[in-house]
C-alpha cells in the first residue's frame, strides 16, 4: 500500500517526519545534505522557508540524539563541500541484553524510582526500547511488594548529568546552609548523588580549588554549562559517602535523658549507658544513641518534647534548646524565654 | 491525551525491530508488549506502512502483509533497515543503571539473597549494555534499619503471610498489631509497610525503622479490599482527608520539603519567598513533633490552640531541661 507523497503537501506529523528522517539517514549510502533532506524526506518540504526548514531540521537533529539515535556529519567531499548527515549504524544498535523474565520485573519496577517528570518520560522509554529487543513479558515475582521511590532531583539534574557526562564545567548561584548567602560557584562536577532524601552534586570548585559537596535543593536559578566538552578529568574513584562523610560528621553518641517508657525508638538503637555516664536525672534512664547527622538527632530529640533531654553534647543540647526556644515563641511570645535565634 | 512526538518515535522503531526478529505478532500480543491499546498499534501500523526512504515508490516503504492484518496478525514484510532496537539514550542508561544499584543495596532487598541475586544480575547485563556513562549518578536508598525487622517483613509480604508488628506510634505509644501485610515501600531514606491493620480495622502504614519486633505468623493474608498499586503518599493523604480538623502552617523556605513529603492540601507562595501549607491533622501528636522539630522555619500556625499546645510542650521540655541541667553535667 503505497501513500501520496509529494513534497509541499498536508503538514506531516512530527513523529512521522522524524520517522522518515531516520530511515533515510539509515539507508543513505554516504550521507545527506540538508538540501537533499528538505527535497527528498517527507514531511520537509512542508516547511514555508529556508529558515523555517532549518529550525525543524536542527530540532529534529536534537530530538533523535536526545533519543539516542547516533546522527554523525559528514566532512563534504568531492563535487559538493556541503556537510552531509548520516546514522552510524553500528553506534545504533542496543547490545543484546537477554534480561530474563524475572530481571525484566526487576528492571521495570526500577524504572518506577524516578519522580521528576523528565525521568520518568526516559524510563518509559527505556522500556519501549527494552520491549523491541524482545525482552519477554515481565514477571514480578522477585520483587514482589516492593516499591522504591526517590525524591524528585528537580530542575538541576538534566543541565549536571549532561556536564557530568561530557565533562563540562558548571556555574551557578548557591545559597550556603549557615550564612544564606548567594554566590555564583564554578565547578567541574564528578558525580550527580541522592543520599538520605537529598540530592548533591559531587565535583571539584575551581575558586576553593578543592572537592565540594552542593546541595541541588541549594542552587538558586539555572545551572549554565560550559561550551568545551571534555574540560577536566574526572578522577578514577569518585568516594561520594567519603565527600558527603565531612558534612555528615563522623560516628559520634549522645546521652540522652529518657523519661520511663517513653521513646522506645531511641532506646532501641541504644548501645546502651558507656563508661562514666553521669548519674540519671530524676526518674530518666540516661542512654548512649550514635547519630552521625548533628541535625537529624537534633530534629529527632526536639520532636520528644520534654519526653527526651541532651546531657552531652552541649553542642547537642543547644541546638535541641534552639528549637524548642522558637517553638515556645509560637503562640505569640507569651512564654518568652529570653533566647533569641543562635 | 495526545503522545509526544519523541515517545511515538520509539515506539514505530521499536515495533518494525521487534517484528523483524519475531515474525508475525498477533494485534493483541504487539499491544501488551508495547503496552499500549490495540488502537494505538493499528495507528502505528499506518502510519509505518506510508513511511521508507526517499522516493516513497511503494518498494521504498515499509510493508506489511495486509490479509494477515485484516486476521489481526502484524505480518512484516520490508523493514527498510530499521532491523536493530535502538540502543538507550545516556540519560536512560544512566537512570536506569543508578536505579538497579540502588535497589541493589536497599535494606528491603539485602534482606533476601534471591532478591539480591535477580537485582544483581539485571544490573550487571544493563550496566555492560549501557557502557561507562553509567556512574554518573550515585544513588542510596533506605536508611541503615534493623535488618530482622526487615528480613521477616520481606519475606511475609512475598509468602503471603500475616505478621504480628510491636509499634511505636508517632505519640511515642507502644501497640501490638496483627498486619496482612501488601508491599514494602522505599522512600528516599525510609522504608514503609503498607498493609491490612486488623486492630484499627483499615488500611495502615507503618514505618519500618519505629517496628520494634516483627514475628511471621502462619496465618495466611486474607482478603481485603486494598489496592495493590496505591501510591503510599497518595494513601497517607487518603486516610489524613478523614479528619476533619485542618491546620494552617506559614513556613520560612528552607523548610519546603514539608510542602513536598507532608500530605497538604493545599500550598501558597508568598511574596517574601516563604509559603503556607494547610494540612489535615488526624494525629495531634504527629503535628506537635512536626512544629518542634521545624520551629526554627515556622512562621505562624493557625488555628491558635494549635500554637497554644506547642508552645506549652516546647516551655515545658526547656523548664525540664533548665531543671536537669543543674545537676547533671555543667551546661556548654
Amino acid at each position: 500500500m503505497a501513500g501520496d507523497h509529494a513534497a509541499g503537501e498536508p503538514p506531516t506529523r512530527p513523529d512521522e517526519r522524524l520517522l522518515n528522517l531516520v530511515i533515510a539517514l539509515v539507508n543513505t549510502s554516504a550521507a545527506m545534505t540538508k538540501q537533499q533532506v528538505r527535497s527528498g524526506v517527507h514531511g520537509y518540504g512542508a516547511a514555508p522557508s529556508t529558515e523555517a526548514f532549518e529550525r525543524m531540521f536542527e530540532r529534529d537533529k536534537d530530538t533523535l540524539r536526545a533519543l539516542g539515535v547516533p546522527i554523525v556529519t559528514v566532512e563534504g567531499s568531492g563535487h559538493s563541500d556541503e556537510v552531509g548527515y548520516r546514522i552510524d549504524n553500528d553506534a545504533y544498535a542496543l547490545p543484546p541484553v537477554d534480561l530474563t523474565p524475572a530481571e525484566l520485573g526487576v528492571v521495570a519496577l526500577a524504572a518506577q524510582l524516578w519522580s521528576d517528570k523528565t525521568l520518568r518520560t526516559d524510563m518509559s522509554r527505556a522500556m519501549t526500547k527494552l520491549a523491541a529487543a524482545g525482552a519477554a513479558d515481565a514477571a514480578g515475582d522477585a520483587v514482589a511488594g516492593l516499591t522504591p521511590r526517590l525524591r524528585a532531583a528537580g530542575d538541576a539534574y538534566g543541565p549536571l548529568l549532561e556536564a557530568v557526562s561530557e565533562r563540562r564545567v558548571v556555574t551557578f548561584r548557591y545559597r550556603a546552609a549557615n550564612t544564606g548567602e548567594v554566590r555564583t560557584r564554578t565547578v567541574e562536577p564528578w558525580r550527580i548523588a541522592a543520599r538520605g532524601g537529598g540530592w548533591y552534586v559531587v565535583g571539584h570548585d575551581r575558586e576553593r580549588e578543592a572537592t565540594r559537596v552542593f546541595r541541588l535543593s541549594r542552587i538558586d536559578g539555572r545551572v549554565r554549562v560550559g561550551a568545551e566538552a571534555g574540560a577536566y578529568t574526572i578522577p578514577d574513584r569518585v568516594d561520594v559517602d567519603a565527600a558527603l562523610g565531612a558534612r555528615v560528621g563522623a560516628e559520634r553518641t549522645a546521652l540522652l535523658a529518657v523519661a520511663p517508657e517513653r521513646a522506645p525508638v531511641l532506646r532501641a538503637r541504644a548501645v546502651g549507658p558507656g563508661p562514666g555516664v553521669p548519674r540519671a536525672p530524676r526518674g530518666r534512664d540516661v542512654v548512649a544513641v550514635p547519630f552521625r547527622s548533628m541535625t537529624a538527632i537534633a530534629d529527632e530529640v526536639a520532636g520528644y518534647g520534654a519526653a527526651v533531654l541532651v546531657v552531652e553534647p552541649a553542642e547537642l543540647r543547644s541546638e535541641v534548646r534552639r528549637r524548642l526556644a522558637a517553638a515556645a515563641r509560637l503562640d505569640g511570645g507569651a512564654g518568652e524565654t529570653g533566647e533569641r535565634h543562635g | 491525551m495526545v503522545e509526544r512526538a519523541d515517545d511515538r518515535l520509539v515506539r514505530l522503531l521499536g515495533i518494525v525491530a521487534y517484528l523483524d526478529d519475531a515474525g508475525p505478532v498477533g494485534v493483541d500480543e504487539l499491544a501488551r508488549q508495547f503496552g499500549v491499546s490495540t488502537e494505538r498499534i493499528r495507528q502505528d501500523i499506518d502510519a509505518l506502512w506510508v513511511s521508507g526512504t526517499p522516493g516513497y515508490m511503494p518498494d521504498d516503504l515499509i510493508d506489511f502483509d495486509a490479509f494477515s492484518l485484516e486476521e489481526g496478525l502484524v505480518t512484516l514484510t520490508q523493514s527498510r533497515g530499521l532491523t536493530r532496537p535502538l540502543r538507550l539514550g545516556t540519560r536512560e542508561a544512566v537512570a536506569l543503571v543508578a536505579a538497579l544499584r540502588a535497589m541493589h543495596t536497599t535494606p528491603a532487598v539485602q534482606a533476601d539473597a534471591e532478591r539480591t541475586a535477580v537485582v544483581g544480575s539485571a544490573l550487571a547485563k544493563l550496566t555492560a549494555a549501557t557502557g561507562e556513562a553509567a556512574h554518573a549518578v550515585d544513588v542510596r536508598l533506605g536508611g541503615e534499619g534493623d535488618s530482622r525487622v526487615l528480613g521477616v517483613l520481606t519475606r511475609a509480604v512475598a509468602a503471603g503471610r500475616r505478621v504480628r508488628l510491636r509499634y511505636v506510634d508517632a505519640a511515642d505509644a507502644v501497640s501490638e498489631r496483627d498486619v496482612d501485610p501488601v508491599r514494602l515501600v522505599t522512600q528516599d531514606d525510609a522504608t514503609y509497610l503498607v498493609g491490612w491493620c486488623y486492630r484499627a480495622a483499615g488500611r495502615r502504614t507503618f514505618r519500618v525503622d519505629r517496628v520494634l519486633e516483627a514475628v511471621a505468623t502462619d496465618l495466611d493474608v486474607a482478603e481485603h479490599d486494598l489496592d495493590p498499586d496505591v501510591d503510599v503518599f497518595a494513601q497517607v493523604a487518603a486516610d489524613v482527608g478523614q479528619s476533619p480538623r485542618v491546620a494552617t502552617l506559614r513556613l520560612a523556605s528552607p523548610a519546603r520539603w514539608v510542602a513536598e513529603e507532608v500530605p497538604v492540601e493545599g500550598v501558597r507562595d508568598l511574596p517574601d519567598g516563604s509559603f503556607e501549607v494547610r494540612l489535615r491533622v488526624t494525629n495531634p501528636a504527629w503535628l506537635r513533633r512536626l512544629l518542634l522539630t521545624n520551629a526554627p522555619d515556622v512562621l505562624a500556625v493557625e488555628p491558635p490552640d494549635v500554637a497554644a499546645d506547642v508552645a506549652a510542650a516546647a516551655r515545658a521540655a526547656l523548664a525540664a531541661d533548665a531543671d536537669e541541667g543543674t545537676d547533671s553535667t555543667p551546661l556548654g
